[in-house]
């Protein structure tokens, strides 16, 4: 007999919605995680002030070339001092990436995973996405269409809260709202301008997982509204944006079906081939190096797009001699994250006696994808949107002239407004982007580094050059002033942290992984529904997509048990 | 968590006198890292100068001043705990670069001028370095440092800037005129 009726594998984003959802229909639920458990009351750092923290909360510059340089290169505006316990160290997490090509492998070990560390942007995709692909003959087909999913995005919406308003694009559809945080006079000035000038164009509140109007569900886990403090990144105590710490793993927690399972590092998982099911997960205690393994009827791999490849090429069986179900030779393939690096910051007079209330989280404004709507018009594929924010000059860190009580009082003064916007395009699928097992280096555990090769394409060289002179463009436009675009520099492939496609879905069991439900074509009791499903990337957010799928996939396996299939 | 109130006794103990705390003395303000103990990083000379500097670029006023609130004993830790072996030799070399102009304006040594030969001539030299491209003395970075620590401070932070934990709501648009 079983362990347990499922096990969850990642405790982050989407398995936590997993282990909610098998959990919410009775299901006995093991949640493995491979690093520490996080207890808020400890471990949160949010209340600090800012003289709470010593060294304007830097991390010391020799600790960074030490332990965090792919980190803290991949998102410096986010590790800080008082909350590096929530990155992994790159000395103790070690990859490799191939001759000539570079990687931002950019983590955090413990319970939730990055859904404490995340920038809380949420959005639909469309039938634009998930059409795409066929339409122009590239990669494969979508299994599913929006009204498969869109259900699932509802119930989703509904249980996490996300602020943000109703716009009735196509392109993007409306989710579930709670009150959107109202633009900014320089953010309305600039949606106003940049609609007249560009029809095609729209700026929105950006649509984020935080609590404006609590529901009574919301409040029944301990959670109530944001309070505008921008301490994000620190935790949140009063549990107002989402994440799984603070809102799946806890749902799951009161149906009395939860097990978690901390510093569990999944090695592989078991296959019987006589009645061709996953039957159990083999892990690595992190501290003590004991090696156990737990048995299921089902088995959600949601370890995050690299690590869930990595355990499928290391789950090697005679059925399976290249990984489990990988007869399609995709897994691991097809990696994709969004690409950035364009876009313009310019200043915006007429607003110098206006100041702001409270400190609004993860950015302002939202500029839906607006390139190649209705059919192929631009020089590239697909499209990007632009997030960005305006916020007063004011206190330039020190960085404007004069001494004394002028200087002093100059950073009460808003001053003139600085507008930016910033690009996420899409990345084009492409098989030889990819991770495998490295041939020889293994991690402190005996498990193989990640060997990661991916490269961009013309594609994403071409949208980016386009995204930067629309940022000019519209900054223009908007009648700024000092407008700066730096040379098109594309971020390295990882660094978006919206890793995604390497066991993707489709029709064909030959060029895929996943069936249309996430379940895997050869195994029926193996579900993925991490980013590793996905098949295009879009150009939005994507880990409220990733959240949808694992609802739908949780409540079919929850399905399939229930009538004895599994 | 030491108090406002224990930070100013602490200087005034450390540096002899309440008038130190003021622009107006003749006698360099030096500060330690930690309230009666010596400077980790810097110099007696170069904690002088941050000193002075420090006190002429955010000044006791209806608030407290950058000596009120340690500047640079902050900046002391700074160095000693966060800065790698670059930033402290650029930091170095800025501190005393910064030093040889200020004293060749002020015409001797600029740390022990009168209040307002030191005020105009840092105030000359600040004017003369924003109007230039780039930051070929290092001071913009100083000055950012100063600025920064300064409202990180308790009293920078919430007396004079005025910030608020937890604000609870969010108001877009605020009339200041």
């Amino acid at each position: 007999m079983a362990d347990f009726d499922a096990i969850v594998v990642g405790s982050g984003m989407s398995g936590g919605m997993s282990a909610k959802e098998l959990a919410e229909r009775g299901l006995k639920v093991l949640v493995l995680e491979r690093g520490p458990e996080i207890i808020p009351e400890r471990d949160y750092v949010d209340n600090l002030a800012p003289w709470e923290s010593p060294n304007l909360d830097n991390v010391a510059q020799d600790e960074i070339d030490q332990h965090y340089p792919k980190q803290y290169g991949g998102v410096a505006y986010a590790i800080k001092e008082s909350n590096k316990h929530f990155w992994v160290k790159d000395d103790e997490h070690p990859y490799e990436e191939a001759e000539g090509t570079s990687y931002d492998w950019l983590r955090g070990y413990h319970t939730g995973g990055r859904s404490i560390m995340w920038s809380r942007q949420v959005y639909r995709l469309s039938n634009l996405d998930f059409e795409a692909n066929i339409k122009e003959g590239h990669a494969i087909d979508w299994p599913i269409r929006y009204e498969d999913i869109a259900p699932w995005y509802e119930k989703v919406e509904t249980f996490i809260g996300i602020a943000g308003s109703a716009e009735g694009l196509p392109q993007l559809p409306d989710s579930v709202f709670q009150p959107a945080f109202e633009l900014t006079d320089a953010e309305k000035e600039l949606k106003a301008k940049v609609e007249t000038t560009f029809p095609e164009r729209n700026i929105i509140p950006a649509r984020i997982a935080h609590l404006t109007n609590a529901t009574e569900e919301q409040r029944s886990l301990g959670r109530s509204n944001c309070q505008v403090r921008n301490r994000c990144h620190f935790g949140c105590t009063y549990k107002a944006y989402f994440s799984s710490l603070n809102a799946t793993l806890p749902a799951a927690e009161r149906t009395g079906n939860l097990t978690m399972v901390h510093n569990a590092i999944v090695q592989s998982i078991e296959y019987d081939a006589a009645t061709n099911r996953v039957t159990a997960v083999r892990i690595v205690d992190a501290e003590s190096n004991e090696k156990r393994s737990y048995s299921a009827k089902v088995i959600f791999l949601n370890a995050s797009t690299i690590a869930s490849a990595m355990i499928l090429l290391q789950s090697k069986s005679e059925t399976f001699p290249n990984g489990l179900v990988n007869r399609s030779d995709q897994v691991g393939r097809n990696l994709m994250d969004h690409v950035s690096g364009a876009g313009a910051v310019g200043l915006m007079s007429g607003f110098d006696n206006k100041k702001v209330f409270g400190r609004r989280p993860s950015g302002g404004i939202y500029i839906p994808r607006y390139a190649n709507l209705n059919g192929q018009d631009k020089p590239y594929r697909r499209g990007f949107g632009f997030q960005g924010g305006s916020a007063p000059l004011g206190n330039a860190g020190g960085q404007i002239p004069g001494i004394g009580r002028g200087f002093k009082e100059a950073h009460k003064n808003p001053g003139p407004w600085r507008v930016n916007i910033g690009a996420f395009g899409e990345q084009l699928s492409n098989p030889e982007n990819r991770v495998s097992l490295h041939a020889s280096k293994r991690d402190r555990w005996g498990n193989p580094l990640a060997l990661f090769n991916v490269t961009y394409s013309d594609n994403e060289y071409k949208m980016l050059e386009e995204a930067s002179k629309d940022a000019v463009a519209m900054l223009e436009a908007a009648g700024c002033t000092n407008i700066s675009a730096n040379d098109v520099s594309l971020t390295k492939p990882g660094n978006r942290i919206h890793e995604m496609g390497s066991a993707r879905m489709g029709r064909d069991p030959a060029t895929s992984v996943l069936n249309h439900w996430c379940q895997a074509h050869n195994v029926p009791n193996l579900f993925i529904t991490d980013g590793s499903f996905m098949v295009s990337s879009a150009c939005q957010n994507p880990s409220l997509t990733y959240m949808a799928f694992s609802a739908r996939a949780a409540s079919y396996a929850a399905d399939l048990i229930e009538a004895g299939t599994l | 968590m030491i108090t406002r109130r224990e930070v100013l006794q602490g200087l005034i103990v450390s540096i002899g006198g309440a008038s130190a705390l003021t622009a107006c003395g003749g006698v360099a303000n030096v500060v330690s890292t930690r309230l009666g103990s010596a400077a980790r990083f810097y110099s007696e000379s170069e904690m002088a100068l941050l000193s002075r500097i420090s006190d002429l670029i955010i000044p006791r006023t209806e608030t407290p001043g950058a000596l009120d609130e340690n500047v640079p004993g902050y900046m002391d830790g700074l160095m000693s705990d966060w800065a790698n072996r670059e930033t402290k030799a650029s930091h170095r070399q800025a501190l005393r670069r910064i030093m040889q102009a200020l004293d060749l304006d002020a015409g001797g040594d600029f740390t022990s001028a009168s209040a307002d030969v030191a005020e105009r001539t840092l105030a000359g030299f600040d004017a003369a370095v924003f109007d230039e491209d780039g930051d070929a003395s290092g001071y913009k970075r100083v000055k950012g440092y100063i600025s920064q620590s300064y409202f990180a401070t308790e009293g920078g932070a919430l007396e004079e800037l005025k910030w608020v934990a937890v604000p609870g709501r969010w108001d877009p648009s605020v009339d200041v005129s």
